[in-house]
Formats: structure tokens, sequence, C-alpha cells
């Protein structure tokens, strides 16, 4: 080696190089935690997303309609496909309104005009529970609260559905 | 409502209203390899069907665990046990127990059991998750609860 050419030390190379390993060391051990604290912000929530429920606005009548559609859910150990229902109709305002078929009574599934004795209301098969149109719960009958509602949307012409929430809340 | 602990709590909270038990009855054979197959796939789509049923009538029904049995065992025998889950469940304010089978022979030891009996005949539709299977199976749970509601008029 000529000395014109001797431009680096030993000793500096051996700092540049245990520099860089040292580096990447520290580096490895940093970035899966701040990749881990940072994680959450980068997932985007599953909660309040809209499903295309299948069914056309000018579909939409006076009369309730059941719908069924399916959404995936991550639930505990397994993701799954889970079927949801309403019933959808357009009400004296002309809004679109979609009511959660569970009873609010202990959750079985209830239907509009289920039984003959009972018209233009929503039956709940088991215990005689009973909704007036707008979802209202009859008094006298066992559930002590409205059906719930979903969030909705119409985007293009079609009902977006979201997540059932108790009236009053939605 | 179902074996679970969240719905027993509630259970618990609300027993007068719960009166009916869904028992399925699931026969089980491993010795044979061609017949196991068979029952593996009706035990599916009667856990399907179950869980179906129970989601329309929640509120007034509780489905059991399902009671498996060796399909060659002597039904007497096998009656005897399903007697004494009966008496334990009685023991709760339930007015009745509906069994739920594919099994056919069930059918002839119905006098025997003192609750009600639905046999359904099993559909061989192949794919479980196939449109058709869903449709067949919609159709059934939807006439079966309306079965379990008319006992309750």
């Amino acid at each position: 080696m000529s000395d014109e050419k001797q431009q680096v030390s030993r000793r500096q190379f051996l700092n540049y190089t245990l520099t860089g390993v040292g580096g990447f060391m520290a580096a490895g051990l940093l970035i899966s935690p701040i990749r881990m604290a940072v994680d959450p912000v980068l997932k985007d929530s599953s909660a309040g997303d809209l499903a295309n429920v299948g069914l056309a606005v000018e579909d939409i009548t006076s009369e309730p309609q059941r719908i069924d559609w399916s959404v995936n859910q991550v639930d505990g150990w397994y993701e799954s496909e889970v079927n949801r229902s309403a019933w959808v109709y357009r009400n004296d305002d002309d809004e679109i309104v979609a009511f959660s078929p569970i009873c609010k009574h202990l959750g079985c599934v209830v239907s509009w005009e289920g039984s003959e004795q009972h018209p233009n209301e929503y039956f709940c098969p088991c215990h005689d529970g009973r909704y007036y149109k707008d979802g209202t719960n009859v008094p006298g009958t066992p559930p002590l609260a409205p059906l719930d509602e979903y969030e909705q949307e119409v985007r293009d012409g079609m009902l977006f559905l979201g997540d059932a929430r108790p009236r009053g809340e939605a | 409502m179902k074996w679970r602990k969240d719905d027993l709590q509630q259970y618990v909270q609300a027993k007068e209203y719960i009166d009916t038990i869904l028992l399925p009855l699931i026969p089980i054979q491993l010795s044979k390899d061609d017949q196991a197959e068979k029952y593996a796939s009706q035990a599916e789509v009667m856990h399907i069907l179950a869980n179906e049923i129970e989601k329309e009538l929640t509120g007034r029904i509780m489905l059991a665990p399902s009671y498996h049995y060796l399909n060659s065992a002597d039904k007497n025998t096998e009656i005897h046990r399903l007697k004494m889950w009966a008496e334990d469940m009685k023991e709760q304010p339930f007015s009745q127990i509906v069994h739920i089978t594919f099994d056919s022979g069930w059918k002839k030891h119905e006098k025997d059991i003192n609750d009600n009996l639905l046999w359904i005949p099993a559909v061989q539709a192949g794919e479980i998750n196939s449109k058709e299977m869903h449709r067949i199976i919609r159709d059934q749970v939807g006439q079966t609860a309306e079965l379990i509601r008319s006992y309750w008029q």
C-alpha cells in the first residue's frame, strides 16, 4: 500500500464499520416495536362499514320488505360470514327506514304482519311481542324498546346498510 | 339460547320465557369407512340446521348440547340415557323437549320418548357451502320453526 492512497486509517475504518453494524443492530431491535406502536393507526376499522344489500332504492315501497345479506365478521377465534336481515320500507316522510328484525325482548326474529290477528304490525312469534310500523313497541307486549335501526346510506341508487343501533342513538 | 356462558346467564334471568329445549340427536360411527363420511356430513348439516332454528326462535328455545350416540348401539339403552337427560332438564321450567334428528331409527321408538321427536329426511346434496344447500337448509329451517311454533299454540 502506498502512502498517498491511505486516506482512511485503520482506526477510522474500524470506527465506521462498528458504527455501521451497531446501527443496523439497533435499527433491527427498534423497528418491530415501532411498527407495533403504529399499527393500530394503520389498521382501518371495520366498524361502520356499510355493505351493499342488493336492493335498489326505487324498489323500496311503503310496505316493509325483508332483505338478507352477509358481511364478514371477525369474532374472537374465527372470521366468518354472518348473515344479516332487515325490514326496509319508506315512511310517511318518504325516508328509507331499515329495522333490525331482532326482537328487543329476547332476540327472536320478528316479521312484518307475522300474525293474522295483528295486521300492520311487526310480530314476534316467541312471546307475541308486537311493534308498530315505525318500530315502536306496542305497550303491554313483552318488548320494552323499539326495534333497532340500521345505519344507512344511498350510493348510486343502491341501499347500503351498516350496523344496527338502538333508536335515539342512530 | 345456546349452551354458552353468556346465554346461560341470560337464561337464568329470563327463565319463565324459555320453555322449550331443542336437542339434536346425532349418530356417529367411525368403524366403517364408507359410513363415517355419511355420518360426518349429516352431523355438519344438523349443526347448521339446529343453529339456524335457534337463531329464529332464540327467545324461547334453549339449544342443548347435541346428543351423540353410536349408530350401532341399541336404541333402548340410548332412550334410557335420553330420559335421564330429560329428567334433569325438566328440573328447570321447560315444558317441552323437541328432539331433532336425521336418524329414522328413532321413529320406531317414538312412543318411548315422552317428548316430541322431529325426524327430518337427510339431504345429501353434496357441497355444504353451495347455494343449493343454503336454499334447502333455509327452507327446512323455516318449516321446522313453523312446526315448533305450532307446539306453542
